[in-house]
């Protein structure tokens, strides 16, 4: 560990105005919480506000666990790990059981979370809003009027336009019936894990200063109207490659010399735990 | 020659990193007891666990009341910094004796529409024992929650649904009981008794 550092790199009056802020997350599930997001030795855009979260939570116990896309050997994934243990000295995993936190960009693991852990997103873009209001002032209105019809108005026009709503990740989710809450960039096939789900998910943006969070057991349903119901990506027919998993969020993957498509698990860890039990 | 030694053991670095995740954990299932006791032995005076409490969340930005209990108001201010305030000011407020509670949630701050974070969290030290059953359910809880509860507990509850809260706006509860068992009850959180 580096010693020239305070444990967990932020200075404690940093990591107490984020648990603060983290605290008030959880007691207003979907709410974006402002914080005094900090400078780190990585540019703002490459996970800042998950690693302030992470670095706010993690102690000597903990183990890390990174993923970037679903893989955990990214170069992303891998330099936060390295960056975290520099400065922590904790255990880290590729083992989504294992890990009492699980950092991540663009996915939820396939297996679900328990109780006890704790899965923190890095986030671009923290307000769903954004897409049909620019200004801040005016989205923060909207949320506290719960002024949510420009949104609902977009979806309707995606509909009319291509007969389906063509957002493919961002998609937007109620929480408690009350905000409208952007998931980050986790496709459609992860919305539904975040609803009743057993673990706390905590969302940060390092470079928007916001904090917000979605307790265990919480209602989150994504958008959809009564006669087009909300509909995940389908993979229907189509398997891993590697792992034959048909369950999966999968990423596709384009042979230019012959033409061929092929499938692969999004989720590394989970895709080589299902070839490990296959193989014995 | 005599030696300077320091009041409390409690280690700002570590201690409070695992008293954190022990109010996280609480704010995030409600009706979860966890214990702090191991945290509050660490510091001293007539309010330990308070205190451990004040050391983990308060620093100079933050507001917070004691209701006139001026030895804990001027331990949170010595270990933290923080500044004292009236309840209708306060980010925190710490509250040691039952009969505080009707004042306290009558003034306490419950944030804006626009703001619900600017709102009080409740800090409560509640040493009597359960005397009924109350239901919660809300975030947080699986279904409905059969919780053990203290006429304190019931008692705070009346009092915050009495101001009519327009959510998000609200309060956040932390009940501590003296033996080091802590749980909180945000403002999500709805109950009834059957």
């Amino acid at each position: 560990m580096n010693k020239n550092y305070n444990f967990a790199f932020l200075d404690e009056g940093s990591k107490r105005e984020i648990r603060r802020a983290t605290l008030k997350a959880v007691a207003i599930p979907g709410y974006q919480v402002p914080f005094g997001s900090r400078e780190l030795p990585i540019g703002r855009g490459w996970g800042t506000g998950g690693i302030q979260l992470t670095l706010s939570l993690i102690g000597p116990e903990d183990v890390l666990k990174v993923i970037d896309q679903g893989s955990d050997e990214s170069v992303n994934a891998v330099n936060i790990k390295k960056f975290v243990g520099l400065c922590t000295d904790v255990k880290t995993t590729t083992d989504t059981r294992e890990a009492t936190l699980i950092q991540t960009r663009h996915r939820i693991p396939e297996i679900p979370l328990n109780n006890d852990q704790i899965l923190i997103l890095q986030v671009p873009i923290p307000e769903p809003l954004r897409i049909v209001e620019a200004r801040e002032e005016v989205t923060k209105k909207m949320h506290a009027e719960k002024d949510y019809a420009p949104i609902w108005l977009e979806l309707y026009e995606s509909l009319i336009k291509y007969k389906k709503v063509t957002l493919s990740s961002e998609y937007p989710c109620m929480v408690e019936g009350r905000y409208v809450m952007n998931p980050s960039p986790i496709p459609k096939f992860d919305n539904p894990k975040l609803h009743k789900a057993q673990g706390l998910y905590l969302f940060g943006a390092g470079r928007e200063k916001k904090i917000y969070a979605i307790p265990p057991h919480t209602e989150v349903v994504s958008l959809a109207f009564d006669d087009v119901p909300f509909e995940k990506e389908n993979f229907a027919g189509k398997k891993c490659r590697l792992c034959g998993s048909e369950h999966t969020y999968l990423d596709e993957m384009f042979d230019s010399q012959t033409g061929e498509k092929v499938y692969q698990c999004s989720d590394t860890s989970y895709c080589q735990e299902v070839r490990s039990h296959a193989s014995k | 020659m005599s030696t300077l030694s320091k009041k409390y053991s409690f280690h700002e670095v570590f201690d409070s990193q695992k008293l954190f995740r022990l109010i996280l954990e609480a704010m995030s299932n409600p009706t979860r007891t966890v214990d702090i006791r191991e945290y509050a032995d660490k510091m001293f005076g007539d309010e330990p666990a308070l205190l451990a409490v004040a050391m983990t969340l308060l620093d100079n930005e933050i507001h917070f009341n004691t209701c006139e209990n001026a030895a804990l108001a001027d331990e949170i201010t010595s270990l933290t910094l923080a500044k004292g305030s009236e309840p209708e000011d306060a980010d925190f407020i710490f509250v040691c004796k039952p009969d505080q509670l009707q004042n306290v949630m009558e003034c306490a701050k419950c944030g804006t529409l626009s703001d619900p974070h600017k709102s009080a969290t409740v800090v409560i030290r509640d040493d009597s024992s359960a005397s009924g059953n109350l239901t919660l359910y809300g975030p947080g809880i699986d279904g409905e929650c059969q919780f053990p509860a203290s006429d304190l507990v019931q008692r705070a509850l009346q009092l915050r649904d009495a101001q009519y809260y327009e959510y998000p706006q609200g309060i956040d509860f932390i009940f501590i009981a003296g033996s080091g068992e802590l749980f909180a009850i945000p403002r999500l959180v709805r109950w009834e008794v059957r």
